[in-house]
């Protein structure tokens, strides 16, 4: 597709990307891995993250204070309600899935015993 | 080359150029831009439990030549398992299924904001045994064999180690994360461990952490490859059917990212990066201590050459720590997701997974 031999193609559109991949990017390829290695990147990283939780906490805070009072005062279920029920489901499901777990049982022993009975 | 070797093109040349550079322009951005069709071997849900669910892969060996003790695959937390069965042709699945395996595939799902405060204890003691119990109801075994990747491989191992007496028979680790020791090794255990990185604050802004960080993280790891490379290689190979078709599953599993539950995310950073509890022997789920002495399943535990991920130190450290009678350490060459799902996967690894699972799958 890109240029193989050493004539221009100006038909071309990703040439001078191909020469520069060719020619610089295994050389990039070390720089950056050798950098997000580092401790300076590391640290850089979680400065940046520590900033960017801790400064967005207080909109969050705001907005989630807003909306419980909104839809309290609707009548509507809050998040908090929908995330309660969600996770009461759950935990309903979990138990649904013993019992199931104990009906398939039922059918097997009887089958076991039978199946040991003339051994024995 | 001077300036009278270059040659100037014809009108009817620099028409036939044209006309093929926007065929492949628009041929470029179809695939940019839409999904492959992956996934597709024929499987039925069998089981769910809120947004887990287990496949059951319809055989296509009789059932007299099949292997009596079933396959489970348990794949990352983080990502969909369709990696596994990537593309009808290059699918570790349809290999399997080939081979005479009944396999089963736990799809963790994507986590919602009442699912936050997952963590390892839930995945490891809620979820799998009960994902476990209907293999065995369903396959009518009392023994199973458990490949588990990445995280998957994590909390596998977690699994047999607490649950020894479950059935387990054959544990295969696939680029397993269960030593920390090293904290230079590789570009997540040098971040995480770094102490401005603070995993509480993450999760207490976003809840579940966004699959799009999580997937930026581990492309930064390599970012002329991931940003770059690998779009200037499609280009390269936009009239190479194969390539194409191959980059784009990839593409497609690679850009369906989900969230991963902010507990479980929480307890990675604390817990495994950083404390390394583990292999510390200080590691408890839902309060029961972790011994790994106690896992006695069959274990081979691969381990990619070149992975940036998970760095083949943080895999290598466990395997005298088994209690295992029967434990082999594999090297494969490739990387994280290569080993599996690469071009070299169906000659390099898949083989051996294969026989060293035949030779363990008898009753």
């Amino acid at each position: 597709m890109t240029q193989k031999d050493e004539t221009f193609n100006p038909f071309d559109p990703t040439g001078m990307f191909k020469d520069m991949q060719t020619t610089g990017m295994d050389a990039w390829s070390k720089m950056m891995i050798q950098m997000v290695h580092t401790d300076a990147y590391a640290k850089a990283t979680g400065i940046m993250l520590d900033t960017w939780a801790s400064s967005s906490a207080v909109f969050r805070q705001t907005m989630e204070t807003i909306m419980r009072e909104v839809l309290t005062k609707l009548n509507m279920p809050t998040r908090a309600d929908v995330i309660g029920l969600a996770e009461r489901l759950g935990n309903i499901e979990m138990r649904l899935d013993d019992l199931e777990a104990k009906l398939d049982e039922k059918p097997r022993g009887p089958r076991k015993a039978a199946a040991a009975s003339p051994r024995s | 080359m001077t300036a009278s070797e270059i040659r100037v093109p014809s009108f009817a040349e620099v028409y036939g150029e044209l006309v093929k550079i926007a065929g492949n322009v628009q041929k470029y951005s179809k695939l940019l831009t839409s999904n492959a069709r992956i996934a597709q071997t024929p499987k039925e849900v069998i089981w769910t439990l809120n947004k887990a669910k287990l496949y059951r892969y319809v055989p296509i060996v009789a059932d007299e030549k099949r292997h009596k003790i079933p396959l489970f695959l348990v794949f990352a937390i983080m990502n969909r398992p369709h990696v596994l069965d990537l593309r009808p042709g290059h699918s570790f699945v349809e290999y399997m299924l080939q081979h005479g395996y009944d396999v089963y595939l736990l799809d963790w799902g994507a986590p919602g904001p009442e699912d936050r405060n997952l963590n390892f204890d839930n995945y490891t003691l809620d979820y799998l045994p009960r994902a476990v119990r209907k293999v065995k109801s369903v396959s009518g075994s009392d023994t199973f064999s458990m490949l588990g990747w990445c995280l998957g491989a994590l909390i596998s191992t977690l699994y047999a180690a607490l649950r020894p007496d479950d059935g387990l028979k054959n544990l295969i680790l696939l680029t397993a994360p269960l030593d920390f020791t090293d904290k230079t090794a590789g570009g997540f255990s040098r971040w995480t461990s770094h102490p401005d990185f603070n995993a509480d604050k993450i999760v207490d802004a976003f809840g579940n952490v966004p699959g799009e960080m999580i997937d930026y993280g581990a492309k930064a790891l390599k970012s002329v490859e991931n940003f770059v490379g690998s779009f200037l290689s499609l280009w390269d190979n936009i009239n190479n059917p194969k390539v194409v078709e191959s980059w784009h599953a990839m593409n497609t599993w690679v850009r369906d990212t989900i969230p991963m539950a902010g507990g479980a995310y929480r307890q990675l950073i604390n817990e495994f990066y950083k404390e390394n509890r583990l292999m510390e022997g200080t590691l408890a789920i839902k309060g029961e201590h972790v011994d790994l002495g106690k896992l006695r399943a069959n274990v081979l535990n691969v381990i990619a050459e070149a992975d940036h991920i998970t760095p083949p130190c943080q895999s290598e450290g466990v395997m005298n720590r088994l209690g295992s009678a029967d434990k082999q350490l594999l090297r494969v060459r490739g990387g994280h997701i290569g080993i599996m799902a690469g071009s070299g996967a169906e000659k390099n690894t898949w083989p051996h997974l294969e026989q060293w699972l035949a030779a363990r799958s008898s009753l």
